[in-house]
C-alpha cells in the first residue's frame, strides 16, 4: 500500500465532514452523502484489512512524518500504522461507523451538524487504533470527547446535558491520568520517543523496548495505574461504569452504536496495547503483579453488571448493564497474561480481543433494534411493551438474534471468544472463571426475560398501526447480523490476524 | 453430510418462507429424508469398513487447534437413525395437525434447524462441536416450545426451559474445560486414551465428570433440573414427541454413554449417576400417577425413562441404556403423536374429561396402547425387553441389590401411572362431550402406526441372533456378552406388570376400590405428589426471594450510593461550594473596595501589634 494510504483511512470522514460543513445544504443530500462517505471508508478499510500480510506481521503500511512537532525536548512524530491487533479493531469501527450513519436516517434536527459531528467520531477513534505515537494517540483520545458531548448534551433525551457532562468528565479525568503516565515515560532517562511499538523496517525503537529492565522517572507501578486508570474508565470496569448507562440511555441511537460498539474497545485496546504490552519486563513493576487485581475486577464485572441488568426496565439501560458485564470478559481474559509463558498459551489475551470486537458487533446490533423500536413506540419502558413480535418480526428476530449472540448461544459470534476467554483463564484463575460462568447463566436470564417482556406475549393493541422496520432500517442490521454469523461460523477471519497482533504484544 | 442437508433446508426456509409458505415443509421433509438416506448409506458403510471419524480445522487460537469433525460408531449410528427416522413420522404428522396454523413455515424452519443440530450433537467427534449441538438443539427446543408465544404460558415455558438448561450448560462446559485443560484436546477419543493411560489427574477426572454429569441431567431432566420438561409441553404436541420424547431429552444419555469408557474409570460418578437416574425414575413415576393432564403424564414418564436409563448407565451398561433409549424413542413417539390425535379429535388433554374413546378412535386406541404397554413391560414387546435387561443390569452390575429392590418399586410406578391412564381415557363410559371424537386422516395416523409398530418389534433386536450379531447391546457397545434371562428377575417384573395392570383395573374400572379413597388415606405424599414435591415451589421462592431482590438491591445501590452519593456527590459538593462563593464575587466595585479596606485594616492592625 502506498505511504499515506492510512491517513486517508483516517482522515475520510473529516474531510467528507468538512464537504459536508462548506457546501451541501440539502438535508437528504446530507445524509446520503455521509452514508456514501461511511460505506466508501468501510471498503478501504476491508482493503486495508485484506492487504495486511499476516506472515509478515509486524507493524505494516506506516505512514510517518517524523517533523510533526520539531521541538527539542518534544519528539512527537506523526505516526501512523496497523498490526494484528489494531486490524480488527479498525475493519469494526468501519462498519459501526457505517451502520451508525444508517441508523441515523431519521435525524430531523440540525441534520448538518450531526452528521458533521458523527463523521469527526468516527476520524477520532480511527486515530486512536492507528497512532502508534504516543502523544498523537493521546490527542486523537480527547478529540472523540468533542462529537460526543455535543451529540449526546444536542440529539439526546431526557437528562441528556447531565449524561453528556457525566461522560466528558469521567473520560477527561481518566485521560488526565494518562497524560502524567505518558510525559512520566518519556521523561524517562533513555527513553526521548513517544514512539508506542518498534518498527525495525523504519529504525524505530518502541517504548517497550527502551523501558524493559531500567528504571523509570517515576516506579512503573505509579505510572501504570495511572494510565489504567483512564482505560478503566472507558472500558468502563467496576466501580467507574457509573456514566456508562447514563450516557447510554440519553445517547441518540446511532451514539449509543458507536459508543458501545467502538468507544469502549478503545479502553481494551489501551489496556492490551499499553498496560500489558508495555509493563511486562519493566523494572520493579509488571502487569503480571497486578493480574490477581484485573481477574478480580473483571469477575465483579461480570456478576454485578449481570445482576444489575437483571432489574433493568429501560431497553437502552439494560443493554448498557449488560456491556459492563460482556466487557469484564475481555480484562478476564487479560488478566490471564500472568501464567502465559509458562504452561498457559496466549489464549486468553486472544479471547479478550475477539471479545471486543464481537461485543462491538453484538451490542452494535441491539442498540441498533432497540432504536428501531423506539422510533416506533416512543418508549423504551419495557412494561409498556409487550406482544411485538406480531406487529414487527422483522424487528424482533434482529433481536432474537442479537440475544441469543449475546447469551453465547454457539454459532454466533459470542461464544467463540467466551470459550476462548475460559480456556486461557481457567488455568490461570480456575476458580474466578468458574463464578465468571455463571455470568452466563444470568446473561440467559435477562436476555430472554427482557424478549419476553418485549416482544412476546399477547398483541398489543397500542401499536396497532405502526408499520415493522423498512428496507433502509434493514440494511444495517442485515451487515450486522451477517458479521455475527460469519464470525461465529468462521472465526478464522478474525482470529488469524489477532493472532499475529497478541503474539507481537506478548514478551515473556 | 447428514446435519448439512437440514442446516441448508433451515436457510432456505427462511429466505423463501415469508413469500413462499407452501413450500416450507416439502422443503423440510425433503431434507430430513434425505438426512435419513444418508444415514442408510452410513450404515452399509460402516458394516463394510466399521468406525471411522474425519474432520476439519476449525479456527486455532493460542496454539490449541479446534476441529470440526464427525465420527460413525454403533452408539452413534443408533442415535442418528432414531433422530432422523423420528423427525421423518413427526414431520409428516405435523403436515396434518398443524395445517391451520398461519406460522406453519416458521415451525418447519425450526424443525430443519433442530434436525440439523441434533446431528450434529449425535455425529461430533470432539466436545466442543458437540457443545455447539447441544446448545443450537436447546435453542431449537426454546423456539419450538414457544411457537405459540402469543400465549403466554408458553412464553414462561420456553424461557424456563432454556434457562433451567443453560444452568446445567455451564456445568457442563466447566467439565468439558476441565478435560480440555488436562489433555489440551477436545477430542473425544484422544481424551478416553489419555485418561486410560492414567494421564488425567483423578480428582480432576472426577469433578470434570461430575460437572459434565450436571449438564447431562440438565437436558435429559433429570432431578433437581427436570422442572423445564413437564412446562415444555406448551410446545405444539409433534414437537413434544420429537424433541421432549424421542431425541433431545436423550441427549444428556447419549452424551453420558459417549464418555462411558471415561466414566467407568471413576466409580463415585458412577455412583452418582445411578442415585440421580434411580431418585429420578422413582419420584418421577409418583408424580406422573397424580397429574390429570395426558401430555404431562406421558412428560413424567419420560423423566422417569430417562432416569431409567441413567440408572443402567450408572450400573456401567451403557448398551443397556441404548437399548432402552431406541425402544422408549419410538413407544414416547407413538404415545406424543396418540395424544396429539385424540386432543385434535376431542379438543380436550384433560384424563378426566376423556373415558371409552376406543369407540370413537379404535386405531389410535390401539396404537397408543401398543406404545404405553411397551413402556410399562408387558411380555413380548421391545419395552419388556428393554426394562429387563435394565433390571439385570442393576442386577449382575456394581451397584447393590438396594438398588434393584427401589428400581422394581419404581417399575411398579410405571405400571400404575400406565394402567390409569388408559383406562381413563379408553375404556368407561364415553364422555358425554366427546361424541364427536374422531380419528384423523392418514398423515397422522400413518406416523403414529408405524412408531407403534416399532415399539412392539424392536424386541426381537434384543436377540443373539448370530455369532456375529450376539443381541443389541454387545453390538452396540462391542462386547461379547450375549442376551441372556434372569428367571427370577423376569419372573418379579413380569407378576408386577400384571398385579399393577389388574389393580388400576379395580380402581379405575370396576371402581370396587375408591381411587379418592386412596388419595384420602395417603394423605399428605398424595398432595406432595400432586405439586410435584414442590420443586416449583423452591425455584420459584429462590428466584422471587433472592435472586430478583439481590438485583434490585444492587441495582439500588449502583444508583442511590456508587452513582448519587459517589459520582454525584462531589460534584454536587463542588457546585455547591462554588454557589457559596459566588456571593463573594458580586462584580459591584463598591463591595470589593470595601474589602480591599476592611483587608488593609486587618492587615494594618496585625503589622501595628507585632
Amino acid at each position: 500500500m502506498f505511504e499515506g494510504w492510512l491517513s486517508i483511512v483516517v482522515f475520510l470522514p473529516a474531510a467528507a465532514a468538512l464537504v459536508i460543513a462548506l457546501f451541501l445544504r440539502n438535508d437528504s443530500h446530507i445524509r446520503w452523502f455521509a452514508i456514501g462517505a461511511t460505506v466508501l471508508n468501510l471498503v478501504l478499510i476491508v482493503i486495508t484489512y485484506v492487504d495486511y500480510d499476516r506472515s509478515l506481521g509486524g507493524v505494516q503500511m506506516v505512514d510517518r512524518y517524523a517533523d510533526w512537532i520539531p521541538v527539542e525536548g518534544l519528539r512527537a512524530e506523526y505516526l501512523l500504522g496497523i498490526d494484528g491487533l489494531s486490524a480488527p479493531l479498525v475493519l469494526l469501527t468501519g462498519l459501526l461507523t457505517a451502520v451508525a450513519a444508517f441508523a441515523s436516517w431519521r435525524i430531523t434536527l440540525r441534520v448538518r451538524e450531526y452528521f458533521i459531528w458523527l463523521l469527526v467520531l468516527s476520524t477520532s477513534v480511527l486515530g486512536v487504533f492507528l497512532a502508534l505515537d504516543f502523544l498523537l494517540f493521546f490527542i486523537f483520545w480527547e478529540i472523540e470527547l468533542i462529537p460526543m458531548f455535543m451529540l449526546i448534551s444536542i440529539w439526546g433525551s431526557g437528562r441528556n446535558r447531565y449524561s453528556a457532562m457525566k461522560f466528558v468528565i469521567f473520560t477527561l479525568g481518566g485521560s488526565a491520568f494518562m497524560l502524567i503516565g505518558i510525559l512520566a515515560l518519556f521523561l524517562s532517562s533513555g527513553v526521548d520517543t513517544f514512539a508506542m511499538v518498534s518498527i525495525p523496517s523504519e529504525g524505530i525503537k518502541g517504548i517497550p523496548d527502551l523501558i524493559a529492565g531500567k528504571d523509570l522517572l517515576i516506579p512503573a507501578g505509579v505510572i501504570w495505574f495511572f494510565l489504567f486508570t483512564a482505560f478503566a474508565v472507558k472500558m468502563p470496569l467496576w466501580p467507574f461504569h457509573s456514566w456508562l448507562p447514563d450516557a447510554h440511555t440519553d445517547a441518540p441511537t446511532a451514539v449509543s452504536i458507536m459508543l458501545a460498539g467502538v468507544l469502549l474497545k478503545m479502553g481494551g485496546y489501551g489496556l492490551l496495547r499499553i498496560s500489558v504490552g508495555m509493563f511486562q519486563e519493566t523494572k520493579g513493576f509488571q502487569v503480571q503483579d497486578v493480574a490477581w487485581l484485573l481477574a478480580t475486577l473483571a469477575v465483579i464485572s461480570i456478576i454485578y453488571g449481570a445482576i444489575v441488568t437483571l432489574r433493568q426496565k429501560d431497553l437502552k439501560r439494560l443493554v448498557a448493564f449488560s456491556s459492563v458485564s460482556h466487557m469484564g470478559f475481555v480484562v478476564l481474559g487479560v488478566s490471564s497474561i500472568v501464567g502465559v509463558g509458562g504452561t498457559v498459551t496466549d489464549a486468553g489475551l486472544n479471547g479478550a480481543a475477539l471479545q471486543m470486537v464481537t461485543h462491538g458487533t453484538i451490542t452494535g446490533l441491539m442498540f441498533l433494534t432497540v432504536g428501531l423500536v423506539y422510533d416506533r413506540a416512543h418508549t423504551r419502558y419495557i412494561p409498556d411493551l409487550g406482544g411485538l413480535a406480531l406487529r414487527w418480526p422483522l424487528i424482533t428476530v434482529s433481536m432474537v438474534i442479537a440475544g441469543l449472540a449475546s447469551l453465547g448461544l454457539p454459532g454466533l459470534s459470542g461464544f467463540v471468544a467466551e470459550i476462548t476467554v475460559f480456556l486461557g483463564t481457567y488455568e490461570v484463575w480456575p476458580w474466578l472463571t468458574a463464578i465468571a460462568a455463571f455470568g452466563v447463566v444470568l446473561a440467559a436470564g435477562y436476555v430472554l426475560w427482557m424478549m419476553q417482556r418485549t416482544f412476546f406475549g399477547p398483541r398489543n393493541e397500542r401499536f396497532q398501526d405502526i408499520k415493522d422496520a423498512n428496507f433502509v432500517d434493514m440494511i444495517p442490521v442485515v451487515a450486522l447480523v451477517i458479521s455475527i454469523v460469519a464470525i461465529g461460523v468462521f472465526p478464522k477471519i478474525v482470529t488469524e490476524v489477532f493472532k499475529v497482533g497478541i503474539s507481537e504484544l506478548v514478551r515473556i | 453430510m447428514a446435519p448439512v442437508i437440514p442446516a441448508i433446508a433451515f436457510a432456505l426456509i427462511l429466505i423463501t418462507g415469508r413469500r413462499l409458505p407452501g413450500i416450507a415443509p416439502y422443503l423440510s421433509i425433503a431434507a430430513i429424508v434425505a438426512s435419513f438416506a444418508v444415514w442408510i448409506i452410513l450404515f452399509v458403510t460402516f458394516l463394510d469398513d466399521g468406525a471411522g471419524t474425519r474432520s476439519i480445522e476449525w479456527f486455532t487460537v493460542g496454539g490449541f487447534e479446534f476441529t470440526w469433525g464427525t465420527t460413525v460408531d454403533e452408539v452413534s449410528l443408533v442415535m442418528l437413525g432414531v433422530v432422523s427416522f423420528v423427525a421423518i413420522g413427526i414431520q409428516i404428522y405435523s403436515l396434518e395437525y398443524l395445517h391451520e396454523e398461519p406460522r406453519l413455515w416458521w415451525y418447519f424452519a425450526l424443525q430443519s434447524l433442530f434436525a440439523a443440530a441434533m446431528m450434529t450433537l449425535v455425529l461430533a467427534d470432539n466436545l466442543l462441536l458437540l457443545y455447539l449441538g447441544w446448545e443450537l438443539v436447546g435453542l431449537g427446543s426454546y423456539l419450538l416450545i414457544g411457537f405459540w408465544w402469543e400465549r403466554r404460558s408458553a412464553a414462561e415455558a420456553a424461557k424456563k426451559a432454556f434457562i433451567t438448561t443453560r444452568i446445567g450448560d455451564v456445568a457442563l462446559l466447566i467439565g468439558f474445560v476441565l478435560l480440555f485443560r488436562a489433555t489440551g484436546t477436545f477430542d473425544i477419543r484422544d481424551i478416553t486414551q489419555l485418561a486410560h493411560a492414567g494421564s488425567i489427574d483423578e480428582t480432576q477426572l472426577k469433578w470434570a465428570l461430575i460437572f459434565i454429569f450436571g449438564g447431562a441431567a440438565g437436558k435429559s431432566a433429570q432431578i433437581p433440573l427436570h422442572v423445564w420438561l413437564p412446562d415444555a409441553m406448551e410446545g405444539p404436541t409433534p414437537v413434544s414427541a420429537l424433541i421432549h420424547a424421542a431425541t433431545m431429552v436423550v441427549a444428556g444419555v447419549y452424551l453420558v454413554v459417549r464418555l462411558f469408557p471415561i466414566y467407568n474409570m471413576v466409580p463415585d460418578a458412577l455412583d452418582l449417576i445411578a442415585v440421580i437416574g434411580l431418585l429420578t425414575a422413582l419420584l418421577a413415576g409418583v408424580m406422573a400417577l397424580a397429574m390429570t393432564d395426558l401430555k404431562r403424564i406421558l412428560a413424567y414418564s419420560t423423566i422417569s425413562h430417562l432416569g431409567f436409563m441413567m440408572l443402567a448407565v450408572g450400573a456401567g451398561f451403557p448398551g443397556v441404556a441404548m437399548f432402552h433409549l431406541l425402544a422408549h424413542a419410538f413407544a414416547k413417539a407413538s404415545l406424543f403423536l396418540g395424544a396429539g390425535s385424540i386432543s385434535h379429535g376431542t379438543g380436550e388433554t384433560d384424563i378426566r374429561e376423556m373415558g371409552g374413546l376406543w369407540r370413537k378412535m379404535p386405531f389410535t386406541t390401539v396404537a397408543f396402547w401398543i406404545g404405553a404397554l411397551s413402556l410399562a413391560g408387558l411380555p413380548l414387546l421391545a419395552g419388556f425387553f428393554s426394562k429387563d435387561e435394565i433390571l439385570l443390569a442393576v442386577h449382575t452390575g456394581r451397584l447393590n441389590d438396594g438398588f434393584l429392590v427401589v428400581t422394581f418399586v419404581a417399575v411398579a410406578f410405571s405400571v400404575l401411572y400406565t394402567g390409569r391412564m388408559l383406562y381413563r381415557v379408553f375404556l368407561g363410559q364415553l364422555s358425554s362431550s366427546n361424541e364427536d371424537a374422531h380419528e384423523p386422516g392418514i398423515r397422522m395416523w400413518a406416523p403414529v402406526g408405524v412408531f407403534a409398530l416399532l415399539a412392539a418389534g424392536l424386541g426381537a433386536t434384543a436377540f443373539e441372533w448370530s455369532h456375529a450379531y450376539m443381541g443389541f447391546v454387545s453390538w452396540v457397545t462391542d462386547s461379547e456378552e450375549g442376551f441372556h434371562i434372569n428367571t427370577a428377575i423376569t419372573g418379579v417384573s413380569v407378576v408386577i406388570v400384571v398385579v399393577g395392570l389388574f389393580l388400576t383395573w379395580l380402581i379405575y374400572i370396576q371402581r370396587s376400590i375408591s381411587a379418592t379413597a386412596i388419595r384420602l388415606r395417603l394423605g399428605f405424599v398424595a398432595i406432595a405428589a400432586e405439586r410435584k414435591f414442590y420443586f416449583d415451589e423452591v425455584y420459584q421462592w429462590a428466584i422471587n426471594q433472592v435472586v430478583l431482590p439481590t438485583a434490585r438491591l444492587t441495582a439500588f445501590i449502583d444508583r442511590a450510593w456508587v452513582n448519587d452519593i459517589g459520582v454525584d456527590g462531589p460534584g454536587k459538593t463542588t457546585r455547591w461550594g462554588g454557589g457559596v462563593l459566588r456571593y463573594i464575587q458580586t462584580g459591584m466595585v463598591y463591595n470589593y473596595a470595601l474589602g480591599m479596606v476592611i483587608g488593609a485594616v486587618v492587615l494594618g492592625v496585625i503589622w501595628w501589634s507585632v
